[in-house]
C-alpha cells in the first residue's frame, strides 16, 4: 500500500504544543501534554491509545469542538485558537465534516435531510453529481427517505459518513464510528472511509481503540497519558495490536 | 420508599418548582378570593354592630314600597318601656350639581337625621344637620365628586321640583347601604326630608327602651302588617344584605380560580408524566432491585402529594398577599366596600385552599404514576429512552367523534330550539362547549402534528434551518405537546368566547338602541316623571337647527283596575304597529302595547274602559297594538286632545328631538340644552353619551375578565417553560451534534424559540376557533335576536400575545440549551 502522504505538501491540520489542562489546583488533569502532530491532506489518519489518553480530547480540540489550554491549531491556513465560539461555528460549518459513535442523527429528519443537514445551515447548495455519486457508492439510494428510527446502526452511520461527505469538508473527524457496530457493519463503514480518501480525495481523521478499525488507515498516530509516543505506516490490525500491547506494558 | 420519593423530590428540584408555582397561583387566587370575602364582610359586620348597640327594636314594613304611617310611631311612642322613637324618611330629592343640572342619573336619596340616642348616621366630618331645618349633611362620595366643601351652600330639589337651599354642615358616610351609595344622599332633619319628599309615611321606626320584653310590646302594639326585629336580628340582616353582591363577586371570581386549578392541573399532569418518562431507568432499577408496582406508584404519590401540600401553603400565604393588595386598591380607589377589617386568613380558608392544592395535584399525577408502574425492568439496561412514539387509536377517534357529537347537539338545541335569553339555553351551550372541548383534549395529540405544519408553515421559511427543525420538533411527541397547549387553549378559549360575547353585545345593544332611540337628543327629568315644562318643546319646535321634536306626556290611571301608565304624543313618531291602524287617530280610540294588551285579555276592535281622576271612567275602542320592544309610545296611547279632557294640562313627560341635516352636533346641542337650561331637572341626554356609558361599562367588564384569565394563561406558560425545559435535557446530544455541524448558538435559541412560538400559537388558534364558535353560541343562546360581530383585531391580539407569551417562556430553557458545553454532551451518556 503506498501512502499519499509524500506526495501532498501541506498538511490538512497542524497541532503544536497542544495543552488541554482540565480542573484547578490539586484536581489538575492534563489530557494533552504538548502534542505536536500534523495530519496531511487526503489521508486517513487513526488515533488509538488506551482508555484516558487523551484521543477524544485531541479530536475535540482539532475539530474546534473543544479550545485546548495552550499550543495551536492550524486547518489550513486559519489557526483555531483564539477563535471565538461564532467563528469557530462556522468554521466547523464550512469545513469540517463530523462522524461521531452515536447520536450522529436527528431523529425528525429523513435520511436525506439529514444528509443535506450542513449544506442548509451554511445556506450552500448541494452538488447534485457528488450528492448521487456519496449516495450510490454508501447504497442508500433506497433508504433516502427513511427516518432514522428505520434503519439499521450500520446504515445510520453510512448516513452520518455521507452528510459529512457532502459538504466536501476540508477535514472529516470521526470519533468511534464503529463503536456501536457489529464487525460486518463496522467493516462495510470503515471500506467507505477508505473508499472516500482514495476516490474523492477526503481527508479524514479517526479517533478508535480497535485495531481493526485502525488497520483501514494510512498511518496510525498513538497517544499515552496525553502524549503522542508513536507512529505507524501502513498498519495492519497485528502490527496495530503489538504497538498498543508495547504501549500498555 | 420514602427516601426515594424525597430523593426524586430534591433531583427535581426546578421542575418541580415551575409545577409547584402553578399550583401556588391556583391556589392562592382561591384563597385570596375567600379573605377579601371575608374580610368585607367582616367590614359591613363591623359597621352594623355599631348601630345594632342603639336601637332596641326596629320597626319595619313588609312588602316593598310599604311605609309606616305616623299613628304607627305615635303608638310606639305610647308603650310603656319605650325611651324613644323615631320614624326614618326616605325620598328622592334631587340634589343640583355645580353645572346647574340634578346630579347623576338617579335623583339623590333624602334621609332624615335623628338626634338622639337612635342617632345611627356616621358622619365623617362636620355634625350632623341637627335641629337646623337649613342644615344639610352630603355623603362624602358625591360632596367628594361635586366639589362642595362644608360651609356650601347646596341647592336640592323638592318634590314638587322646586329649589330649596341649605348650609352643608357635615359630611356622612353611607355605610353598608348600597341604595344610598348608589344615588348619593343628602340628609336633613327629619321635618325638612318630610318636606323635601313626597312624605306618604315612615321606611323605618327604630325604638330605644330598656323593658324586657320589649320586642314582643312593640309587636303586639303595631299588629301583624310589620316586622319586628331587634338591634342585633337587624343588623345581622343589613350585614347579610349588603354582604349578598359581595357574594355574587366571591362566586364569579371563584370561577375563574376553578379554571386557574383546571389549568395547573394540566401543567401538573404533563409534569409528572415527563418526570416519570425521564425517570424511566430509575424506575425500572427500582423494580429490578425489587420494589413491587405499589410502590413504585406510592413513591410518585408521594411526590406529588409533597409538592402539593407546599404549594398550597405557599398559594395560601400569596393569597392572603393578594387580598391585602387588592383591599389596599380598593380603599385607595373608594370603592363602596368596607376595606378596613383586617384581612385574616380563616381556618375554613386554610383548609378549602390546601385541600384544592393537594387534591388537584395528587390526583393530576394519578394516571403519570400509574404509568409508571408499567416499567419492564428489564428497562433499566437498555441504554437510551426510546424516542416515543404515538400513533392516532381506533378508540381515541371513537370517543372524540362521540363528544364531538354530543357536545355540537347539545349545543345547536341551546342555540336554535330553546328560547335565548333562558337560563337552561345558557347552559346548554355552556354544556356542549365542555363536551366539545373534551373532544378537542382527546383529539390533541393527533391534530398536533398537523396543526404544527400549518403554523410552523411561515417560521419555518422566515427561521430556515433552525425554523424548520422547530416545526419538526413540536411535533416530535404529540402528546406532551397537546398537553402543554391544551393548557394555553383553555385561557385563549375564555378570553375570545368573552370578547366575542362582548363584541356582538355591543352589536346587538347599539342596534337596539337605535330602533328605541332614533333619535339625537332625549329631555326628560331624572325620574320619567311628566315635569318638563311645554315651553321648552315648544321652544325648540321653533329652532331651524332641529328636524323634529316629539313630545310624550304620561298620567297614571286605571283599566279594569290596573295601573297603567296613559299617554298620548305630539310631533312625528313612529309607531311600530302590529296590528290594526293608528289611522286618523282621534278621540275614544287607543293603542295598546302588545305586551299589555296580552295583560289586559283584549284585542283589535275590542273596548277598554279607562278611569282617570279628572274625566272619571272613559269607554275607549282598541284600533292599533303597537311594538313594546320598539317605539317609544306610552303603553296606553290616546289623542291628544282626548289626553288634555282626561288629565288636564300635563307636563311633557320627555322629548325627542332629531338634528336637522347638515347642522353640527355642537351647534344643535347648544340650542338643546339652552333651551332647558331653566330647569334644573330637565335633562339633556344624547343617544351617543348612552352608548358611550354602555361602551364604557363592556370595555370595563372585558377589562376585567380577560385580567382574571390572564392568570389561568399565566399557567400555562409556566407548562410550556416547563416542557421546553424538559425537551431541552432530553435532546442535550442532539443539540450538541447540531452545534458541531455548525448552528451557532444564536440559531439553536431561535430553534427553540421556534418552537415555543409553534406551541403557543396552535394552542392559542385552536383556543380561538372554540372561543369564536362558542362565543357565538353563547349570544345566540342568551339574546334575542342577537347580531354577531367578531372582534377579528381582538382575536388575533389574543393569538399573538399568546405566541409571544411562548417565546419568552422558552427564554430560560433557551438560554441554558445554548450554554451547554458541545464536548460535555456529547460525551455524555
Amino acid at each position: 500500500m503506498v501512502t499519499l502522504t509524500e506526495r501532498r505538501t501541506a498538511p490538512a491540520v497542524v497541532a503544536t504544543d497542544l495543552t488541554k489542562v482540565y480542573g484547578q489546583g490539586d484536581a489538575r488533569v492534563h489530557a494533552l501534554r504538548a502534542v505536536n502532530v500534523a495530519f496531511a491532506t487526503g489521508a486517513f489518519t487513526a488515533i488509538m491509545g488506551p482508555s484516558g489518553s487523551g484521543k477524544s480530547t485531541l479530536m475535540h480540540c482539532l475539530a474546534g469542538l473543544d479550545t485546548a489550554t495552550s499550543g495551536t491549531v492550524h486547518l489550513g491556513d486559519v489557526e483555531l485558537t483564539g477563535l471565538s465560539d461564532r467563528q469557530l461555528t462556522l468554521l466547523r460549518r464550512e469545513r469540517i465534516g463530523f462522524v461521531f459513535q452515536a447520536f450522529n442523527l436527528l431523529p425528525t429528519l429523513t435520511a436525506e435531510q439529514n444528509i443535506r443537514l450542513p449544506l442548509e445551515i451554511a445556506a450552500r447548495q448541494a452538488d447534485q453529481a457528488l450528492f448521487d455519486r456519496v449516495i450510490s457508492t454508501v447504497g442508500l439510494t433506497d433508504r433516502l427517505s427513511h427516518r432514522p428510527t428505520e434503519l439499521s446502526g450500520g446504515q445510520q452511520q453510512r448516513v452520518a459518513v455521507a452528510r459529512a461527505l457532502i459538504s466536501k469538508p476540508q477535514v472529516i473527524f470521526a470519533d468511534e464510528p464503529t463503536g456501536n457496530l457489529d464487525s460486518r457493519s463496522g467493516a462495510e463503514v470503515l471500506s467507505f472511509l477508505r473508499v472516500s480518501v482514495r476516490e474523492l480525495g477526503q481527508t479524514i481523521v479517526m479517533v478508535t481503540h480497535d485495531p481493526v478499525a485502525a488497520s483501514y488507515a494510512d498511518r496510525v498516530v498513538f497517544l499515552r497519558d496525553g502524549e503522542l509516543v508513536t507512529e505507524l505506516a501502513t498498519p495492519t490490525p497485528q502490527s496495530v495490536l503489538d504497538t498498543l500491547v508495547k504501549l500498555e506494558a | 420508599m420514602l427516601k426515594t420519593a424525597l430523593a426524586g423530590l430534591r433531583a427535581h428540584m426546578f421542575r418541580l418548582l415551575l409545577t409547584s408555582l402553578a399550583i401556588m397561583l391556583g391556589v392562592g387566587f382561591i384563597a385570596g378570593t375567600f379573605v377579601l370575602n371575608d374580610t368585607v364582610q367582616a367590614g359591613f359586620d363591623q359597621r352594623v354592630s355599631a348601630d345594632a348597640g342603639k336601637v332596641d327594636v326596629a320597626v319595619l314594613p313588609k312588602g316593598s314600597g310599604a311605609v309606616l304611617s305616623e299613628r304607627v310611631l305615635e303608638r310606639i311612642r305610647g308603650l310603656d318601656g319605650v325611651t324613644e322613637a323615631q320614624g326614618l324618611v326616605r325620598g328622592a330629592a334631587p340634589l343640583i350639581g355645580k353645572d346647574g343640572k340634578t346630579v347623576g342619573n338617579l335623583p339623590t336619596t333624602a334621609v332624615s337625621i335623628v338626634t338622639g340616642p337612635l342617632d345611627r348616621a356616621d358622619i365623617v366630618a362636620g355634625t350632623g344637620p341637627g335641629t337646623d331645618d337649613r342644615a344639610a349633611v352630603l355623603d362624602d362620595n358625591t360632596a367628594k365628586a361635586q366639589g362642595m366643601r362644608l360651609g356650601d351652600t347646596i341647592t336640592v330639589l323638592d318634590a314638587g321640583k322646586a329649589e330649596h337651599r341649605f348650609k352643608l354642615v357635615g359630611l356622612l358616610d353611607t355605610g353598608v347601604d348600597q341604595e344610598l351609595s348608589f344615588t348619593g344622599a343628602v340628609g336633613f332633619t327629619t321635618a325638612t326630608a318630610k318636606r323635601m319628599t313626597d312624605f306618604k309615611g315612615y321606611r323605618e321606626i327604630d325604638v330605644a327602651g330598656t323593658a324586657p320584653g320589649l320586642k314582643q310590646a312593640v309587636a303586639a302594639a303595631v299588629g301583624d302588617a310589620y316586622t319586628v326585629k331587634t338591634g342585633h336580628e337587624l343588623a345581622s340582616d343589613l350585614a347579610r344584605a349588603a354582604g349578598v353582591e359581595t357574594q355574587m363577586f366571591t362566586l364569579g371570581l371563584l370561577l375563574f380560580g376553578v379554571v386557574a386549578m383546571m389549568v395547573a392541573a394540566l401543567v401538573i399532569y404533563n409534569t409528572f408524566n415527563i418526570l416519570v418518562a425521564q425517570r424511566t431507568r430509575e424506575m425500572a432499577l427500582l423494580r429490578c432491585i425489587g420494589a413491587t408496582r405499589g410502590q413504585v406508584f406510592g413513591s410518585i404519590l408521594l411526590e406529588s402529594a409533597v409538592v402539593g401540600v407546599l404549594a398550597s401553603a405557599l398559594g395560601l400565604l400569596l393569597g392572603y398577599g393578594l387580598a391585602t393588595l387588592t383591599l389596599t386598591v380598593l380603599g385607595a380607589v373608594d370603592a363602596p366596600l368596607p376595606t378596613d377589617a383586617g384581612a385574616a386568613l380563616s381556618p375554613v380558608t386554610i383548609a378549602t385552599g390546601m385541600a384544592v392544592g393537594l387534591v388537584v395535584t395528587v390526583c393530576a399525577a394519578l394516571l403519570p404514576a400509574r404509568s409508571a408502574t408499567r416499567v419492564l425492568p428489564v428497562a433499566a439496561l437498555r441504554t437510551h429512552a426510546e424516542e416515543q412514539t404515538f400513533r392516532a387509536g381506533l378508540l381515541r377517534g371513537l370517543f372524540a367523534a362521540l363528544f364531538l357529537v354530543a357536545g355540537s347537539g347539545v349545543t345547536a338545541v341551546g342555540v336554535f330550539v330553546l328560547e335565548p335569553g333562558r337560563n337552561e339555553s345558557l347552559l346548554a351551550v355552556m354544556a356542549g362547549g365542555s363536551l366539545t372541548f373534551l373532544a378537542v383534549l382527546i383529539l390533541g395529540p393527533v391534530l398536533v402534528r398537523p396543526l404544527s405544519v400549518l403554523v410552523g408553515w411561515i417560521p419555518g421559511r422566515v427561521f430556515g434551518v433552525p425554523g424548520r427543525l422547530a416545526v419538526g420538533n413540536s411535533g416530535r411527541n404529540p402528546k406532551r405537546a397537546a398537553t402543554t397547549t391544551v393548557a394555553l387553549t383553555i385561557g385563549v378559549t375564555l378570553m375570545t368566547l368573552i370578547s366575542v360575547v362582548t363584541a356582538s353585545t355591543r352589536l346587538t345593544m347599539t342596534a337596539k338602541l337605535d330602533e328605541q332611540f332614533p333619535v339625537d337628543y332625549a329631555v326628560m327629568d331624572q325620574e320619567r316623571d311628566s315635569v318638563v315644562p311645554r315651553s321648552v318643546a315648544e321652544r325648540l319646535r321653533r329652532a331651524p337647527e332641529l328636524a323634529s321634536v316629539v313630545q310624550i306626556r304620561q298620567a297614571d290611571a286605571t283599566i279594569d283596575g290596573r295601573h297603567v301608565s296613559a299617554g298620548t304624543f305630539r310631533g312625528p313618531v313612529e309607531p311600530y304597529v302590529t296590528a290594526g291602524s293608528m289611522a286618523g287617530f282621534g278621540p275614544g280610540q287607543v293603542a295598546l302595547r302588545d305586551s299589555d294588551a296580552e295583560r289586559l285579555g283584549v284585542q283589535v276592535g275590542d273596548s277598554v274602559r279607562l278611569r282617570t281622576e279628572r274625566a272619571g271612567t272613559v269607554p275607549l275602542k282598541v284600533v292599533a297594538l303597537v311594538d313594546g320592544n320598539q317605539g317609544t309610545l306610552p303603553s296606553v296611547t290616546v289623542a291628544e286632545a282626548a289626553f288634555e279632557t282626561y288629565f288636564g294640562a300635563v307636563p311633557d313627560a320627555r322629548l325627542m328631538i332629531r338634528i336637522a341635516d347638515g347642522v353640527p352636533r355642537e351647534r344643535a346641542r347648544e340650542v338643546v340644552d339652552a333651551a332647558a337650561a331653566p330647569y334644573p331637572n330637565v335633562k339633556v341626554s344624547s343617544a351617543a353619551e348612552t352608548r358611550g356609558q354602555f361602551d364604557e361599562t363592556l370595555d370595563m367588564l372585558l377589562m376585567i375578565i380577560t385580567g382574571l384569565l390572564g392568570l389561568a394563561i399565566l399557567i400555562s406558560l409556566l407548562g410550556i417553560a416547563n416542557t421546553l425545559s424538559l425537551s431541552v435535557h432530553e435532546r442535550t446530544r442532539e443539540s450538541a451534534l447540531l452545534r458541531a455541524l455548525g448552528l451557532t448558538r444564536r440559531q439553536l435559541r431561535a430553534m427553540l424559540s421556534v418552537e415555543a412560538l409553534v406551541l403557543g400559537l396552535i394552542g392559542a388558534l385552536v383556543g380561538a376557533v372554540l372561543g369564536g364558535v362558542f362565543g357565538w353560541a353563547a349570544i345566540m343562546a342568551m339574546l334575542d335576536g342577537a347580531l354577531l360581530s367578531l372582534p377579528v383585531g381582538q382575536i388575533a391580539l389574543f393569538v399573538a400575545l399568546s405566541g409571544v407569551a411562548g417565546v419568552l417562556a422558552a427564554v430560560l430553557p433557551a438560554r441554558r440549551a445554548a450554554r451547554a458545553s458541545i464536548t460535555g454532551a456529547l460525551a455524555a451518556g
